[in-house]
């Protein structure tokens, strides 16, 4: 019954954000005048390079350190973070691709369902946090995989978590939860 | 539509500006004021060429839009309508004179005002890019701005009409109108016509002066032409007068090339000249600058058709022959459609510019107005910086050497790049079409874009277009 499982559920991949190194000092202006699909940020003293292919935004620092955000796959961020830094590469930097990680990968899911909130808060006290002046969503948190979950009162849920397979356990592991206080159609 | 362009008038300003202020400092340094003067004219020079400006200024300074033919019959309505013709014409209009149009036959070269010109019936109006019109009904003519296209037209039409137009001087004992079309055939190889712009010049010309008119043309042009010319030289005859000569001459004759357009003017306003008439034509005859063999074409065209008709009257022209055979296929060629001359060509609105700056992509923008003058010393790169935008060049290029793979730390040649990378699409097309302003706002959603720019100069398709404010809109 409630352990149905998410089977049939399709888990949305919205954002995936990466960060690497490049090991080099960055010059931003250069980068800012050289560089193809560039917005420089000088008062923060950043630097978005925009690529269409992944289509993805990288937050650029002089220290070398960049962030990739707008992918919809791991893969596909990790594909164009290379491309950036062989873009950087390109611009004359010794770049030197390292420590790669994903940071944060952001999923969203639907159940079939309605979910009646105060009640699903109260069977998840401590996990579950619920300020419906503050914002119309519970927020569930799963300590051990380091996930949050919003979860709206429509079925709809958004997943937060440090890579995919948190993302998909987080899920699995909630939707028993959430489907005890679902609002039954009569 | 801006009939007026703004452009030419501003860089002219600018130049001007320019030179006076630094005036004083050239006599401090000691150099004479002619090394100004040539600064300034070769400045000037090069504006005027730049294509930049070179249409707007060309239309509007030098190169008459277009050369009324009037004919005989309305030479007294002429003479009093010619004076609202005439006067709103452009800077060169002065020289443009009722006697001058009085002479019957006139043909008067005038740049075009910027507002309609009404037009009297049986007036053979040609365009500066050569098209002919025969006007048998009143009407008003407006300018396209900035066309100076050589515009093709089906002569032969036009010369039928022309033919049945009584177009006819016999106030003045014309020579032969043929030698118009001689000339024109000659002067493909005519490049000392060009070198009589004097000659051509109006109210000056007299038989004696047509003379050397013709011995000029004669001198350049080939033999065959040269017979030509002479054979219709000899014939004094009164033929009609077909209202050839609209070739325009741009007053820089002295500068231009020796291109064969000009030389056709020439030829042609000279074979105005053999008529005989003071040729009012002369006085603003401009020499076109325009390469293309079209005029050359066309004036072969109307040799052919005029000689055919001339042949009448005239002796036997043996070019005639040889002219309407080169003419037919010019007259093929020449058969291109024009649109544009009695088109209203719009370039502000909802004409979209693309303009390239770093961010690389080309983008559409939407001119909202163009609100006059831009001050020159005003205008900075949108992306400004404090420094100057020396380091482009730099070492863009050093860095496609595969880099050290293995690091320090670990991972990841990133050579193995070679996969990765590669800009799809590098950088669209790097156009040139570029705009060097100021901003006020540039707004960014997602990947919408909207541009909220002042103070601009945009080089678009060549052309300059200033501007005080424009919005734009893009997607990237």
């Amino acid at each position: 019954m409630d352990a149905d499982s998410d089977v049939a559920l399709d888990i949305l991949i919205t954002n995936v954000v990466c960060v690497f190194r490049t090991r080099c000092h960055l010059n931003l202006r250069k980068i800012a005048l050289e560089g193809a699909n560039v917005i420089y940020k000088r008062d923060v003293g950043k630097v978005l390079m925009k690529l269409r292919k992944p289509r993805i935004t990288a937050t650029i620092w002089s220290s070398g350190k960049i962030i990739c955000t707008g992918a919809t796959s791991e893969e596909e961020a990790k594909f164009g973070a290379r491309r950036l830094a062989r873009c950087l590469q390109k611009l004359g930097f010794q770049v030197i691709f390292t420590d790669y990680k994903v940071v944060n990968v952001l999923a969203v899911c639907n159940m079939p369902f309605e979910i009646r909130l105060p009640e699903f808060t109260k069977n998840n006290r401590p996990h579950a946090s619920y300020e419906p002046e503050l914002h119309p969503a519970v927020c569930y948190r799963i300590k051990s995989l380091r996930a949050t979950l919003q979860i709206f009162s429509t079925g709809s849920i958004t997943v937060t978590g440090p890579n995919v397979k948190a993302v998909a356990t987080a899920v699995e592991q909630i939707y028993p939860f959430v489907f005890e206080s679902r609002k039954e159609i009569l | 539509m801006a009939c007026i362009n703004p452009v030419p008038q501003l860089y002219r300003s600018v130049i001007e500006d320019v030179i006076e202020g630094v005036r004083d400092l050239f006599a401090e340094e000691g150099i004479e004021d002619q090394v100004l003067k040539d600064l300034k004219q070769l400045w000037e020079t090069k504006v005027l060429q730049s294509k930049a400006t070179e249409d707007f200024f060309r239309n509007s300074v030098h190169s008459p839009l277009f050369t009324l033919q009037f004919p005989h019959g309305l030479q007294q309505t002429l003479q009093s309508s010619t004076a609202s013709l005439v006067i709103p014409a452009g800077r060169t209009l002065p020289t443009f004179t009722t006697t001058e149009l009085g002479t019957s036959n006139s043909s008067a070269n005038f740049n075009f005002p910027g507002y309609p010109i009404p037009v009297p019936a049986g007036v053979t109006l040609q365009t500066a890019s050569g098209h002919l019109y025969k006007v048998n009904l009143p009407i008003v003519v407006t300018q396209t701005p900035g066309r100076t296209n050589i515009l093709q037209h089906p002569i032969q039409q036009v010369f039928q009409q022309l033919g049945q137009a009584p177009v006819i001087q016999t106030s003045v004992p014309r020579l032969n109108p043929c030698f118009l079309q001689a000339a024109t055939a000659k002067s493909q190889r005519m490049e000392t016509v060009l070198q009589q712009p004097t000659v051509l010049y109006p109210g000056m010309i007299d038989q004696k002066h047509l003379e050397h008119a013709t011995g000029d043309i004669l001198v350049p042009p080939g033999n065959e032409h040269k017979i030509t010319s002479e054979a219709l030289l000899s014939q004094p005859e009164g033929p009609q007068y077909v209202s050839f000569p609209g070739v325009v001459f741009p007053s820089q004759v002295s500068q231009t090339n020796s291109t064969i357009e000009p030389m056709l003017s020439a030829s042609a306003s000279m074979i105005q000249n053999l008529h005989g008439r003071p040729l009012s034509t002369d006085s603003q005859v401009i020499l076109h600058q325009h390469r293309s063999d079209v005029l050359k074409n066309r004036s072969f065209g109307c040799d052919s058709v005029k000689q055919s008709r001339n042949t009448e009257e005239a002796s036997t022209l043996p070019v005639s022959e040889k002219n309407s055979n080169s003419q037919r296929d010019l007259n093929i060629q020449v058969a291109d459609e024009d649109d544009d001359v009695n088109e209203i060509i719009q370039i502000d609105g909802t004409g979209d510019t693309s303009y390239n700056d770093e961010i690389g992509s080309a983008k559409d923008i939407d001119e909202n107005e163009f609100l006059g003058t831009v001050d020159s010393g005003v205008l900075k790169v949108l992306e400004e910086e404090a420094d100057s935008i020396s380091n482009e060049d730099s070492t863009v290029n050093c860095s496609d050497n595969e880099d050290p793979q293995v690091d320090i730390v670990e991972e990841d040649p990133l050579n193995s790049g070679d996969d990765v990378s590669e800009q799809d699409v590098p950088d669209l097309f790097d156009t040139d079409n570029v705009i060097v302003c100021q901003y006020d706002k540039i707004h960014r959603s997602k990947n919408k874009w909207k541009f909220y720019l002042k103070d601009g100069i945009m080089c678009f398709g060549g052309r300059d277009y200033v501007f005080a404010k424009a919005i734009g809109d893009a997607e990237w």
